[in-house]
């Protein structure tokens, strides 16, 4: 019977080509606007992830401090028995990872000079990263014979003036900020390695730590890259963990304990606190560790991200609402002009409720149409947006994959959209359903229309 | 076995006098330095219209007017800067340790250092408070010259800690009257960064102050920074002008 119902109900919409047409446009705009809006953030959501791990050059970032005998602090690890533990521990999900120094020296050659930021790199460690550069002049063949050694991004170069060979001058500040200078032989030129605006020049990590001061197995930024994204916050934690220092946790303690004792003075249930004195840092032995991964970096991306999603949301929801009004008016419509046709039915022995079902599996059906027609499109117009190459900006290209806008589609946010879509639509037919099946036979069959 | 214990003897004993006179000679070097900061600080308020001519092969030439006002109890100072308009307004506040440079056009202070060059001249902003050479740096060495006509002592010191941004310095001191006549500071490896030259001093009340300073970039061929002191005053100055509202109301 429900089969009988079904057809019936399809065969009414495609009878009405023209406006079954309009309202599966209506309802397909609609999903269209909501299946790209959510693809488009998805996308750009996952383009920031991967383009701010390139950029930053890791999943995983481990940074240490030092206080220094001068009161200052300083950012430096030392080898650390803890901290190769934890390597080994999580070797299987460690796609890679460099341990480097940088600064941000000032680079001069006769009377000009440029301010470029420098990684001190191990590249007998790293060896995948002298096959990834990209030389424009000047070879990589020498860097590692020549500890004194410096790869240029190319218009820092030509800033300077200087020619593969020659020999500048590297003015920076060690740790505790005391001036040094260092000359480096320039090996080579590359491209900008990254595309957005952050370019580095790479120098061996022994002379670099020399000028800053550091031993030749010190290092100041630990980054990783893991296999397996899904494992990043437990990752991060078992770090954080691992090299948290017992005087650390008895200053969490204790401040825990401050905070438990401190008095609150209310004034009409607001608490009033005091202004809190400017913070005074406590010095320390050791080195405090800092572990940050991606998706610490992500969250206020993803924030706004969720912000846009639930715009799209409403804006979905004001289409629907527009589509519903415009259901139940045609709806409406169906009624009077199948009224004879529903006397028919009835007078053939069709229940009230099967009317309302065919109502409503029109309803539905519309729905349903409208939906994939929504989603289909998007898909179309995805596509075609998505193989387009922008040159854009190198600031908007943290949001392009390789200068394509990427779509990502998510199953369950398509699934949730359709059953609104078709929850919204029976709901707009429910009412000219209900009062198609209240028609009496015989009042309907007396109908002229 | 007797002749080598006096032998030993003999050397030790002149090693411990050379040590003694060593340190006698350092003693006195390192009271020169003593002098040389005591009278390069106010008992009064100072106040001075610095005229800056920062000469950069890559930028030109550029001319900067700096309103001064120091006091070095408690060690204060403000830098207005005047002259060119577009940075006019910005400043630098020093309160004790701490030291702020205030933008008008984000009208919002940023801590930076005295170790920090002076916007993009060749001075840093040490150049404008108190000399402190007796207690951040230690005497390495010394010898005796000439610089032009005066006759000098030239004093190779050493920095203490890591405070200071250059770790070793090469003064020329006046034997006469301990006027630093130039400064040569280098980086930790030793290398030779700036030469200072203080062609000019002036008796101004206690203190005796150079009037004329030269900066050169010895990294940067063809840049140097020459300062001029004018309107020089050491009336007293009201207590507000050091302090933050003050810079922003003057820029209002």
């Amino acid at each position: 019977m429900m089969l009988t119902t079904m057809r019936v109900a399809f065969r009414n919409i495609s009878r009405q080509k023209k406006r079954s047409f309009l309202l599966v446009g209506a309802i397909a705009f609609g999903m269209l606007v909501i299946t790209l809006l959510n693809a488009l953030t998805g996308g750009v959501v996952e383009n920031l992830r991967v383009n701010f791990s390139h950029a930053l050059g890791g999943h995983v970032f481990i940074i240490g401090r030092e206080f220094t005998s001068s009161g200052q602090v300083i950012l430096k690890i030392a080898p650390d028995e803890r901290l190769d533990q934890l390597l080994v521990e999580h070797d299987s999900v460690i796609e890679s990872l460099t341990k480097r120094s940088r600064t941000l020296p000032t680079l001069i050659f006769g009377s000009k000079q440029t301010m470029q930021l420098m990684y001190g790199v191990d590249f007998l460690a790293e060896d995948k990263l002298l096959d990834s550069l990209v030389v424009t002049d000047g070879s990589l063949e020498h860097v590692l014979e020549y500890h004194d050694a410096i790869i240029l991004p190319k218009p820092s170069g030509e800033r300077l003036g200087v020619q593969p060979g020659e020999t500048i001058l590297v003015k920076l500040e060690t740790l505790t900020g005391q001036q040094n200078v260092g000359e480096f032989r320039v090996a080579a030129f590359i491209e900008d390695q990254e595309q957005f605006g952050i370019s580095a020049a790479y120098a061996h990590r022994t002379y670099l730590n020399s000028l800053l001061n550091l031993e030749a197995d010190e290092y100041q930024v630990l980054n990783m890259f893991l296999t397996d994204l899904a494992v990043l916050e437990d990752l991060a934690r078992d770090f954080r963990l691992g090299l948290r220092s017992p005087d650390e946790l008895e200053e969490e303690f204790a401040e825990v304990e401050e905070e438990e004792m401190g008095l609150t003075v209310t004034v009409g249930n607001v608490p009033i606190t005091p202004t809190p004195e400017p913070e005074e840092i406590r010095p320390w032995d050791g080195t405090r560790y800092e572990v940050m991964h991606i998706n610490q970096i992500m969250e206020p991306v993803e924030q706004m991200v969720g912000v846009l999603n639930k715009v799209a949301l409403v804006i979905f929801l004001i289409l629907l609402v527009v589509t519903m009004v415009g259901i139940t008016n045609t709806f409406r419509m169906i009624m009077i002009e199948r009224t004879r046709e529903i006397g028919t039915m009835r007078a053939f022995g069709m229940q009230k409720g099967q009317v309302r079902s065919i109502f409503l599996w029109e309803a539905a059906f519309l729905g349903i149409l409208g939906s994939l027609a929504g989603v289909v499109l998007g898909g179309v117009i995805a596509l075609i947006l998505g193989s387009i190459t922008f040159n854009a900006d190198p600031s908007l290209q943290f949001f392009l994959n390789h200068g394509q806008i990427t779509f990502t589609f998510a199953p369950a946010s398509i699934v949730f959209n359709l059953c609104l879509v078709v929850f919204t639509s029976l709901l707009a037919a429910y009412r000219p359903a209900t009062a198609a099946a209240r028609l009496s036979p015989l009042e309907a069959l007396s109908s002229h229309t | 076995m007797k002749k080598i214990t006096l032998l030993l003897g003999t050397v030790l004993i002149a090693l411990l006098v050379a040590a003694a006179a060593s340190a006698q000679d350092f003693a006195e070097i390192e009271a020169i330095l003593a002098r040389i900061d005591a009278r390069t600080r106010f008992d009064t308020d100072f106040s001075a219209v610095m005229t800056m001519v920062v000469e950069d092969p890559e930028q030109g030439t550029s001319k900067m007017v700096v309103r001064q006002f120091r006091r070095d109890d408690g060690d204060h100072f403000l830098l207005l800067i005047q002259e060119p308009i577009t940075q006019k307004g910005q400043g630098y506040l020093l309160e004790g340790d701490n030291l702020w440079f205030y933008d008008p056009s984000s009208r919002k202070f940023a801590h930076t250092s005295l170790k920090e060059t002076f916007q993009d001249s060749d001075a840093r902003n040490a150049d404008f408070a108190q000399w402190s050479y007796s207690t951040s740096y230690a005497v390495e060495g010394y010898g005796e010259g000439t610089l032009g006509s005066h006759a000098v002592y030239i004093i190779d010191l050493a920095a203490v800690d890591d405070t200071v941004p250059f770790p070793y310095v090469k003064m020329w001191v006046t034997q006469q009257g301990d006027l630093v006549l130039k400064v040569e500071e280098y980086s930790l490896n030793r290398r030779l960064m700036r030469s200072s030259l203080f062609p000019k001093y002036a008796k101004v009340g206690s203190a005796v102050i150079p009037v004329q300073l030269v900066f050169i970039d010895e990294l940067v061929e063809g840049k140097r920074t020459q300062v001029a002191l004018s309107e020089i005053s050491t009336s007293e100055i009201p207590d507000y002008v050091f302090t933050k509202a003050y810079i922003e109301r003057v820029n209002r």
